[in-house]
């Protein structure tokens, strides 16, 4: 009985690992300790995009530029997040970092994009937020705090990423 | 002969812009990024004047194998024919030489440089592969091996990269090893031998191909830090050490014994200490203007053969129309002599344990003027032409030249011409 | 005669931890092209590295990784 309370205990400790790490993104562990995301007001495609105007939703921020390679294989990945979660609340918001606008256009030529996207030539927002590396992604729960941050973009990873919005998704 | 990996260390050495552990899928291209080929195929056509000529293609081949892993291919074939120095000097009679075992011979004509005569084909081939160790660290692990009529080589690189200061800074660290054997044709001789005492073999003995058993160890280590400076620039610092030892003799060379009177009256076959221990240190800086691209590199060269070379390098990048570009390209390198190098041994003189009178370890300098043209080929390929000259030269009427020698020119100039053209494609 | 490169190598090992701004993440843009790698053509480079090893005394410094031809 107790060698195979042993085992089993080795074979589950693995999911249960994940299972705490899980429990602790949902609720308020994050990286930041509950940091209140920085304001900004960004140029987008049409209208000016403001952080603030989007409180009470579930915001992924993510910076991005033409010219980053991982940065073109997580558009399609958002774009999908995008579309699956926008009636629950979730808004993407790609800021993106390119020093011309012809640089974003060509890129988003090849590789459309159904999200917001915001404008930021002179990376004063990416500093706010203290960017390390590119792309760099900001998830922001609905009062406004960075729940966690993540550099780069893997596919393993990114399903993790989505664990976690769908359980701030949950939150009113 | 100096592979490189640092061509796949480059490009994790991009400084990761981007992820974790995404630094060398950044610089994959800067299109598209979902090939998983690349592929570099090479013809090169290299002429020396009225000496060798190499016409070598090549096929390089890079292979996406995981998010951030890469193998790398190579293949190498040269075909060499023509004729190169054999390190005995002009004089006023023809001159007959033979080979180590006596059974064949050549003859150069009065006044003029001693040239041997040779055909080779060469076929060289390298694996490389390049991967993440954690979200800092790249190995990068290769093999190569190359084999040739009179010559085989086969060898081992590891490579370990990691970055820091938030992958600002890198740190390479590197070894490789070959093992390399020769088999000369028409023997390898007894070193500062005589020419006048090789022995012709009785008729119907043994065949030209000559002993083998002459091997040699070649290993090597580096390390260096490569950094970002600006947004615009990015340098590097190498340090290197590489020891060889065994046969490092070239057994077809001869060093020419000559008489008060400055006539040549003998050769011995040259001889060449069997350890060498060789150092640099390596800068080099990339520039991006505001289209254009300058790379310019430094190195200072020492070996335990007295040999200090200083070697400066400049390719400019000018951007023409979308994607094509003109690069014209620099290249000044200067050489102290191996202090066992001589023009000439003088025949009342003791026997040196080691004398070699081959141009490449004497008192040398190399000019070299190149231009390259690229098109870009569709949205993901290019052809580019290079066309360089080469000039080496040296002093040809030394201070120490005797009687007859100091009617010719000992060391004469080398003019090359060398015309590449290369296929770049992603897939 | 080895303390003069020794003293070069170690303060050019200084240079990280120096003065110069750090670039940002977000301009590493220009960095990102190919032919601002520090080997751009790996193929020319590889070539020239082959064709001044057998023509001259002194070889190498980019990196290691062997390969013997007969020809030095």
């Amino acid at each position: 009985m107790q060698a195979s309370t042993v085992l089993s205990k080795r074979i589950t400790a693995r999911p249960f690992l994940r299972y705490l790490l899980l429990i602790s993104l949902a609720t308020a562990t994050p990286v930041f300790a509950a940091e209140q995301a920085q304001a900004f007001t960004l140029p987008g495609r049409d209208q000016p995009v403001s952080l603030t105007a989007l409180r009470g939703k579930v915001v992924y921020v993510d910076f991005w530029a033409s010219w980053c390679i991982p940065c073109r294989k997580s558009f399609p990945w958002m774009n999908s997040l995008q579309k699956r979660y926008a009636d629950q609340g979730l808004v993407i918001v790609a800021v993106n970092l390119d020093k011309t606008r012809e640089l974003s256009d060509h890129f988003l030529s090849e590789v459309p994009a159904e999200l917001t996207i915001a404008y930021d030539p002179e990376g004063k927002v990416a500093s706010a937020y203290k960017v390390k590396g590119m792309p760099s992604s900001y998830l922001i729960d609905r009062a406004g705090r960075i729940h966690s941050s993540h550099i780069g973009f893997r596919e393993e990873t990114a399903a993790d990423m989505e664990v976690a919005i769908k359980a701030l998704l949950q939150h009113p | 002969m100096q592979l490189n990996d640092k061509a796949s260390i480059r490009r994790a050495l991009a400084a990761a812009t981007c992820t974790l552990l995404g630094s060398a899928s950044q610089t994959s291209h800067a299109e598209g990024g979902d090939e998983k080929w690349r592929v570099d195929t090479s013809v090169l056509y290299y002429s020396e004047q009225d000496r060798v000529t190499v016409v070598e293609p090549v096929v390089f081949l890079r292979k996406t194998t995981g998010e951030d892993s890469f193998v790398n291919f190579r293949l190498i074939y040269d075909t060499m024919s023509g004729a190169s120095a054999n390190g005995a000097t002009p004089t006023n009679t023809p001159q007959t030489f033979t080979s180590a075992s006596g059974t064949s011979t050549y003859t150069t004509p009065a006044g003029k440089i001693p040239l041997h005569d040779f055909s080779d084909q060469r076929v060289a081939v390298a694996v490389e592969w390049d991967k993440p160790v954690d979200h800092l660290s790249r190995a990068i692990y290769g093999i190569n091996a190359s084999t040739e009529n009179d010559y085989r080589s086969i060898g081992l690189s590891a490579t370990r990269l990691r970055e820091f200061n938030n992958k600002l800074t890198t740190l390479t660290i590197g070894i490789s090893g070959s093992y390399d054997s020769v088999m000369p044709i028409g023997g390898a001789p007894t070193p500062m031998q005589l020419m006048s005492s090789v022995v012709p073999p009785p008729p119907g003995g043994e065949d030209d191909e000559g002993e083998s058993g002459k091997t040699k160890l070649v290993t090597d280590a580096i390390v260096g830090i490569t950094q970002v400076l600006t947004r615009r620039a990015l340098t590097q610092f190498n340090y290197s050490i590489g020891y060889s030892s065994g046969y490092l003799t070239d057994p077809y060379k001869v060093v020419s014994v000559i008489d008060a009177t400055g006539a040549t009256i003998d050769y011995r076959f040259e001889s060449r200490p069997d350890t060498r221990l060789r150092q640099s240190l390596y800068w080099k800086t990339a520039y991006h203007f505001d289209h254009d691209v300058m790379h310019f590199a430094y190195r200072y060269y020492w070996d335990d053969w007295g040999i200090h070379a200083h070697t400066a390098d400049l390719h400019y990048r000018m951007e023409l129309w979308k994607g094509a570009y003109l690069q014209p390209h620099l290249r000044y390198s200067t050489q102290t002599a191996a202090n066992f190098y001589t023009y000439s041994l003088l025949n009342s003189s003791p026997v040196p344990a080691y004398a070699s009178a081959d141009y490449r370890l004497g008192e040398l300098t190399t000019t070299t003027y190149g231009l390259k043209l690229g098109v870009p080929v569709g949205r993901t390929s290019e052809i580019n032409l290079r066309v360089e000259s080469i000039t080496q030269s040296g002093n040809g009427y030394p201070a120490d030249a005797i009687g007859i020698q100091k009617n010719y020119d000992l060391f004469p100039t080398i003019n090359t011409t060398v015309v590449q053209i290369t296929y770049t494609g992603h897939f | 005669m080895l303390a003069r490169p020794l003293f070069i190598l170690l303060t050019l090992l200084a240079l990280p931890a120096c003065t110069l701004t750090p670039v940002q993440p977000w301009d590493r843009d220009l960095l990102a092209e190919e032919k601002m790698q520090l080997i751009p053509d790996p193929v020319e480079n590889f070539i020239d590295e082959h064709i001044y090893f057998s023509k001259e005394g002194a070889s190498g410094g980019q990196g290691v990784g062997g390969g013997g031809c007969g020809c030095n």
